[in-house]
This record gives C-alpha cells, sequence and structure tokens, in this order.
C-alpha cells in the first residue's frame, strides 16, 4: 500500500492544517482532536529551497536538498529535494519515501523531484 | 508596576570553555555582584538550553546558586531555545517590577563545545517540528538558507551584502576582549580572491560558512533592581524600559509569508511601545545575527530601515560603528559567538556596557538608549529589550 501524509481538517470549519495542531488556527473549536485526516495531495509549486552540506551525523551522504512546496490544495510542507537544477516556482511532484534512518527507527516524508 | 533597573553586569568570554557548566554560569555572576556591590541577592534565574541533553545537567539553578553561596535565595533555570537568555530577563524582571523582590541575579551559560560541531548543530535542530522538519534533516542553517533564497528572490539581497555583515562584525569582534572569533576577514578573502570557495564553502546554499555563527562557551549575567537599590549603588541608572515578546508557528512553512519575521515586528513594537520610544530613538543594537541574513531582515522588521532596504543600509555604511544605527559593535553573534542559552544576556549585557559609556575602542559615543533582539526558534519566539541611560 501506498505510504501518505496527512494534512489535518477541522470537522467543524473544514480549514486544512499542516502538521497537526491541538486546537484549529481558524474556528478555535476547543474540542480536543476534532479533525479528520485528509492525505496530501503530491504535485505543488517550489517555494524555495536549499543544498545542505553539514549533515545531521546519521545522513550518509555528501549533500541533502531540501526545499518547501506549495501542495496543489494550498497547504505547504517542506521535504526533501531531489532536483538537479532547481528554481524557485518549478513544479515538483513528491513520493513518501525513507526520509531519515536511524538505529532502530525509519522516518517517512515527503521527497519532490521534478514533475 | 515598579521601574527596574540594571545594577550589575558580567560576562566570561565566548570561546571554547573547559569548565563545568555549573562554574560558566557562576563566574560571571561574580563579577556582576563585584560591579554592582550587591550580594543580598533574593532571586537567581538561570538561562541555558543545552544542559540536560549536552553536559548531561539538570536543575542547573540550584546547582548555581549553591555554587555562589547564595542559599536559601530561590532560584530557577529557564529554557526557551536560542531566546533562554532574554526569557530569563523577562522572568526577573517580573520579579522585581511585581514588587516580589529588589534584587535579582539572572545569570546564563551554555558549553556546546563539549560536543563536536555535527552534535551540536543537530541540538540546536531540536528545536525544529519533530515531524514536519526535523526528520528531513533539516538545520537551523537549512532555514535560514531557504529564507536566504526568497530574500535574494524578493529584494535583491546578495551574497556580497552577506559577507559584508561577515566583515563588519568580525572586524567589531576585534575591539572586543570578550569574543569568540579574534580573526579580521575582507571581502577579498571569503568571496572575491579565487581562494574564497575554499576559504568561505557552502554549508547550505546560499549561506557560506562566514554567514553561520561559531559554536560558542560562554555565559553572562546581569543583576536587575528596583529604583532604589539602583540609587544607592552609585552606578549609572540603566533603566530596563521596554520588553517585548512574541510568538510565531512552529513549522516556519506554515507562515503565510516566509519572508517576513512576525515575531520579531512585534515583540520590537510591544518593548518600543513600553519604553515610549520609536526605533528612531535607538543609538546602539544588538541584533541576533545567528546568520548573516538575520541582520538585515532584523533590522528592517525592528524598524530602523523600511521592509527590504536594510541590505541597503548596510551598503551605505549606517550600520557601522560610525554608522547612524551601529548593529551589534560587540561582533554579534557571529563574530563575538553564539553560546545559545547565554545570547540574550550577552546581548544586554553588550548594551549596558555601551550605555556606561565602559565599552573601549568599540563604544558608539554618547549613547543613550539601547536595543536587543532575542531570536528564539527560527523566529518563533523572539524577544526584545530597550534600555535606557537616566542620569
Amino acid at each position: 500500500m501506498a505510504r501518505e501524509i496527512y494534512a489535518y481538517e477541522c470537522t467543524k470549519c473544514g480549514t486544512l492544517h499542516y502538521p497537526f495542531r491541538m486546537r484549529c488556527k481558524n474556528c478555535g473549536e476547543l474540542e480536543p482532536f476534532q479533525f479528520k485526516t485528509v492525505p496530501l495531495p503530491k504535485r505543488g509549486k517550489l517555494l524555495t529551497f536549499t543544498k545542505v552540506y553539514n549533515l545531521p551525523a546519521e545522513y550518509e551522504v555528501a549533500t541533502l536538498g531540501l526545499g518547501i512546496v506549495e501542495l496543489e490544495n494550498g497547504v505547504r510542507v517542506t521535504g526533501q529535494l531531489e532536483v538537479d537544477d532547481p528554481k524557485i516556482g518549478m513544479d515538483v511532484v513528491g513520493v513518501v519515501d525513507i526520509v531519515r534512518q536511524e538505529t532502530y527507527d525509519s522516518f517517512w516524508g515527503f521527497i519532490f523531484r521534478a514533475a | 508596576m515598579r521601574d527596574v533597573y540594571v545594577a550589575g553586569i558580567g560576562i566570561t568570554s565566548f570561546t571554547r570553555l573547559e569548565y563545568p557548566l555549573s562554574e560558566i554560569a557562576s563566574f560571571p555572576a561574580m563579577l556582576a555582584m563585584q560591579d554592582s556591590g550587591l550580594t543580598d541577592i533574593e532571586q537567581v534565574y538561570v538561562a541555558n538550553m543545552g544542559g540536560p541533553r549536552v553536559n548531561h545537567q539538570t536543575a542547573l539553578a540550584s546547582a548555581v546558586v549553591d555554587s555562589l553561596s547564595l542559599t536559601p535565595a530561590g532560584a530557577a533555570a529557564i529554557e526557551n531555545g536560542p531566546a533562554s537568555g532574554s526569557a530569563a530577563i523577562k522572568e526577573g524582571f517580573l520579579a522585581v517590577a511585581s514588587g516580589m523582590h529588589d534584587i535579582v541575579l539572572v545569570t546564563s551559560a551554555e558549553r556546546m563545545r563539549e560536543v563536536n560541531n555535527l552534535e551540536a548543530t543537530d541540538f540546536i535542530a531540536t528545536l525544529t517540528h519533530p515531524l514536519a522538519e526535523y526528520i528531513y534533516g533539516v538545520t537551523l542553517p537549512s532555514h535560514a538558507a531557504m529564507f536566504t533564497r526568497l530574500y535574494m528572490e524578493q529584494y535583491g539581497v546578495t551574497e556580497r551584502h552577506l559577507a559584508m555583515v561577515a566583515v563588519k562584525n568580525q572586524n567589531n569582534a576585534m575591539l572586543n576582549e570578550f569574543a569568540h572569533l579574534h580573526q579580521p576577514i575582507t571581502l577579498d578573502g571569503i568571496l572575491d580572491s579565487p581562494e574564497a570557495m575554499t576559504n568561505n564553502p557552502y554549508i547550505a546554499e546560499p549561506l557560506r560558512f562566514f554567514d553561520a555563527c561559531p559554536v560558542s562557551d560562554g555565559g553572562a549575567a546581569v543583576i536587575l533592581v528596583s529604583e532604589e537599590i539602583a540609587k544607592s549603588t552609585g552606578r549609572p541608572l540603566i533603566k530596563l524600559a521596554g520588553i517585548g515578546q512574541a510568538t510565531d508557528t512552529h513549522a516556519v512553512h506554515e507562515r503565510e509569508n516566509p519572508t517576513d519575521l512576525l515575531a520579531v515586528r512585534r515583540a520590537a513594537e510591544l518593548s518600543f511601545g513600553m519604553a515610549g520610544l520609536t526605533p528612531a530613538d535607538v543609538d546602539v543594537a544588538e541584533l541576533h545575527d545567528a546568520f548573516t541574513i538575520l541582520e538585515i531582515a532584523e533590522s528592517e522588521e525592528v524598524g530602523f530601515f523600511p521592509k527590504g532596504e536594510g541590505h541597503i543600509a548596510l551598503e551605505k555604511g549606517e550600520t557601522a560603528l560610525d554608522g547612524r544605527i551601529p548593529i551589534n559593535p560587540s561582533g554579534g553573534l557571529k563574530g563575538k559567538g553564539h553560546p545559545v542559552g547565554a545570547t540574550g544576556v550577552g546581548q544586554a549585557h553588550e548594551i549596558v556596557h555601551q550605555l556606561r559609556g565602559e565599552a573601549g575602542e568599540r563604544q558608539i559615543a554618547g549613547a543613550k538608549v539601547g536595543f536587543t533582539c532575542n531570536f528564539g526558534g527560527f523566529g518563533n519566539n523572539v524577544i526584545c529589550l530597550t534600555f535606557v541611560r537616566e542620569d
């Protein structure tokens, strides 16, 4: 089964949030956990990016691309970027894969490539 | 609320310090007690970010108050990321302003060079969003780099502007005996010469090595007191006239306009409002230049220059020691160093030093109003302080 990254939709007002928050930033509903999970779309536009050279110790690569992407539904996410010559505003498409590997844990997240 | 004054200051060198964390906090406190002549401390706050994680030490304030033989005074540690120092000053202010205490010691310490640079960078990265940022390998340099990219695109900031901040602040640090970096640099050496890419490689494009602050150990202290006590010390009357604090979204990507630092803007407005002053009244400022871009962006958000024009003011020399509004005469985080939890207190130390007229070769002549901006998280927890010399 394909893995997904989920946004959190307020069941009162429909506002989408990513990442999870306890309280809706739009309507301020006080009943906890009033969100339903909605898979995030994979396509979007690259807002900004960097190539990092001094990585945390567990990354066994020389450099790592990172970017902020605005997805088709307007939700923004941070993710890894595998694009040779990135440009602000370019179309990208994400896959959900392992983004961080620690001794006993794997973390899954967005990796974006040119659309 | 009662008025609150700074009666004493102390600082360690910001460098690699081979002393226990509690001694790094206690040493500047001793200097501040000497400076003020005050030892009847009623309450101690100790700012620190990494003790439990990096130095394997919890409950630092209990260790410090005893090391200083100040027991049974009250004591508490304050952890608020890179804004821990100013958060502790705010607590100290409230303790005196409320009338609960007359003499409060705010000290601070960080000892990050106990671990290697990768571990230190990872320790700071733990302040990012655990699931939406940290797991991707996001570090503070990567946040700053993505922010810089947008600033370049929108406002025409170039790598040359960033290098100009580095050169200005490291050269200011040459005049500061407490500064971490005593290494003069030139635009030629870090940007223009054939060797520049070797001297100054990229760490997170478009940021290079000399765009980032060093990893420092260090501590700083201030003693906050009531007006009556301040007048009894015979030291110059430096009032802590304004405090503003504001927060923003934890995940940077959730901000509506990612080049706005709204928490900086709001914290500065609150600080100036409380002091009854405006940005134009400031004679000297210490801004949180953990990365060179942040000095430019903060100089706009706090109100010294219009949005998008900070780099133009820099070009004109308005932020130099002899400029209209000197920024980071101490060398800033870039040159003086950035012992994270102690940085806010270190900024206050420099401003008090300047307002007293004791800053030696880097003295801003006749400075009466000083300002600090302590930037926690990636701009999600910011505290601005306004200091006024009254006599």
